[in-house]
């Protein structure tokens, strides 16, 4: 049975209240969160969780220019794991499970050092992060990007490499269907070889809206997950066609991404779920 | 039915020029294609004399496809950027007439890789004068005989045009009827819902087609519904130009924008040669239908 959780980024400057209602309506068991601690109250958010009957299920970590795991600024890569220890630190206190981990500046797509050095950097990073995660009961998923948002870990096969690298037993990897349809020959096979380490999965189709609007077939997917014995969380983040998503979803918004897409993503994979199990 | 089979030059060399002609057009007719696609990354290296003589020696047809870089931008907010845009376009108009490409393709709209946060308003404008310098240089064309496909990009290489929707608003815009599509299926995989609803919904409209696998490697060895893109070409009758499109690690002129950071093939060689293989095998299952 999976449990289902939507990114709240794709709500833009909604109240967080306004979006845990939401996911409450649509049948959600959980809120994933955008990590910036310092603008949460966690008490405020537990109250709204409890009003709800949801719990929190995971923190996306937002790398920026200040914010980079491999910057050749020392001063920024500890900022930068100072901040995703900060989200394990939160998701404890909100009682999430999993914290997401990308080694570079979302959009950065030249490196500022050779590679086996920011590796090494990205390496050392996680481990801090991992044994610091792993002392607080929370996971720290290594998520993908692709080719256009990041140089450094673009396909699954990396992130495996990577984690298998890094060696802390609560450092994983993630899979986010829309990274992976532009990178990966084969997204249901790249899961199976992610196997045990899966860890977290973003599930949005071709065109990063719900599943169903775009060409994507979930069923060999969903059947990947299930059969690696994943038993994570199922969340979707969704966003708009632009290369600026955060300037779309802060300004005019998107509004197809509050209450269609929300009841569309969850409708559509319980669907494929249903079927799976009725073909086996 | 079959359709003339091309490679581009950007598997070849970048920038492409004179010199790489003949040892270029001598290879890509031992892999079997039917033409080559020539990239236009800097104009001054690349003339027609020594381009219909490789053609003329290797029996290939010749295309051609604009690069668009920072300093070709048909939409610039300053009039002087885009005189500098349209002037390029001509560029290759008048070689295309020359080497007897059908077409000029490519993403001409815009300065591949501009991506920015614009209001509705500034949005428009930037439209307007793409529509307004594409229907200058499409003047032009049609005086050389000549037709413009415009290459819908993903949403991060534009944010002009996105989608086959969005690229017949565009050539409507222009209200010229040598103004089409290039449909591409690396850009359609990520921004279309459905492939072959796209192709119909484009129809006449398609002047050119270029393939690539959903990772920019060799098509048939990803994810891209390519039976199904194939059949609905069939179905609207296209029966232009199949070219193969990806990049090697060196492309100039459009680096950052194309933001290929590994080879998506063993070498640009193996790919142009299993692509070849795939597509023939594709038109030989159809045939066979």
């Amino acid at each position: 049975m999976f449990r289902y959780t939507y990114n709240t980024l794709a709500y833009g400057r909604e109240p967080l209240a306004e979006g845990i209602a939401r996911l409450a309506r649509y049948g959600y068991d959980g809120v994933e969160l955008v990590g910036e601690p310092a603008e949460q109250d966690v008490g405020q958010i537990r109250a709204a969780l409890h009003r709800h009957g949801l719990v929190a299920s995971s923190i996306i970590s937002i790398f920026t220019p200040e914010r980079d795991i491999v910057s050749t600024d020392p001063a920024v890569r500890r900022r930068a794991v100072d901040y995703v220890r900060g989200n394990v630190d939160h998701a404890a206190a909100l009682g999430a499970e999993v914290v997401t981990f990308t080694p570079t500046a979302c959009m950065k797509i030249v490196p500022g050092a050779e590679r086996a050095r920011e590796w090494q950097w990205a390496v050392e990073a996680a481990r801090e992060v991992g044994d610091h995660a792993g002392e607080c009961g929370v996971r720290i998923a290594v998520e993908p990007w692709n080719r256009y948002e990041t140089y450094l870990i673009n396909r699954m096969d990396q992130a495996v490499a990577f984690v298998d690298e890094v060696a802390r037993p609560s450092v994983g990897v993630m899979a986010d269907t829309f990274h992976m349809a532009i990178e990966e020959p084969d997204i249901a096979a790249a899961i199976r070889r992610a196997g045990a380490r899966l860890t977290h999965v973003h599930l949005a189709d071709s065109n990063r809206a719900a599943p169903g609007y775009g060409h994507i077939d979930f069923g060999p997917i969903l059947a990947a997950i299930t059969d690696v014995g994943y038993d994570g969380w199922i969340s979707y983040e969704l966003l708009p066609a632009a290369g600026d998503v955060w300037g779309v979803l802060s300004g005019a918004g998107a509004p197809e991404f509050g209450d269609a897409y929300t009841e569309a993503a969850i409708t559509h994979t319980k669907k494929i779920v249903s079927d799976l199990r009725t073909v086996r | 039915m079959t359709r003339p089979l091309g490679l581009s030059t950007f598997l070849l060399a970048s920038p492409f020029s004179d010199d790489a002609a003949r040892p270029a057009f001598e290879q890509v007719a031992a892999l079997g294609y039917d033409l080559v696609e020539v990239c236009v990354e800097d104009p001054g290296r690349l003339s027609a004399p020594a381009l219909t003589e490789a053609a003329r020696e290797t029996g290939l047809a010749v295309g051609v496809c604009g690069a668009f870089g920072p300093e070709r931008d048909l939409s610039h907010d300053d009039p002087g950027r885009r005189r500098q845009g349209v002037d390029y376009l001509r560029d290759c108009i008048d070689l295309a007439a020359a080497v007897g490409s059908p077409h000029v393709a490519g993403p001409m709209y815009a300065t591949t890789g501009k991506a920015r946060m614009l209001g509705p308003d500034e949005r428009a404008q930037q439209f307007r004068w793409a529509a307004e310098s594409i229907r200058e240089a499409a003047d032009h064309a049609g005086e050389c005989g000549v037709t413009l496909a415009i290459e819908p990009l993903n949403r991060f290489e534009t944010d002009l045009v996105n989608t086959v929707e969005r690229g017949l608003e565009l050539c409507a815009a222009t209200g010229r009827d040598n103004v089409g599509l290039l449909l591409d299926t690396f850009h359609m995989n990520i921004e279309e819902k459905h492939l072959a609803d796209a192709v119909r919904l484009a129809g006449d409209r398609v002047f050119h087609v270029q393939v690539a696998e959903n990772d920019r490697g060799t098509p048939g060895s990803g994810h891209v519904p390519w039976a199904e893109f194939f059949g609905a070409l069939d179905e609207i009758g296209y029966h232009g130009q199949v070219v193969v499109e990806s990049f090697l690690p060196t492309v100039a002129e459009i680096a950052r924008a194309v933001s290929l950071w590994r080879p998506v093939a063993d070498s640009p060689q193996a790919l142009a040669r299993d692509a070849i293989a795939f597509l023939r095998s594709v038109d030989d299952s159809r045939d066979r239908s």
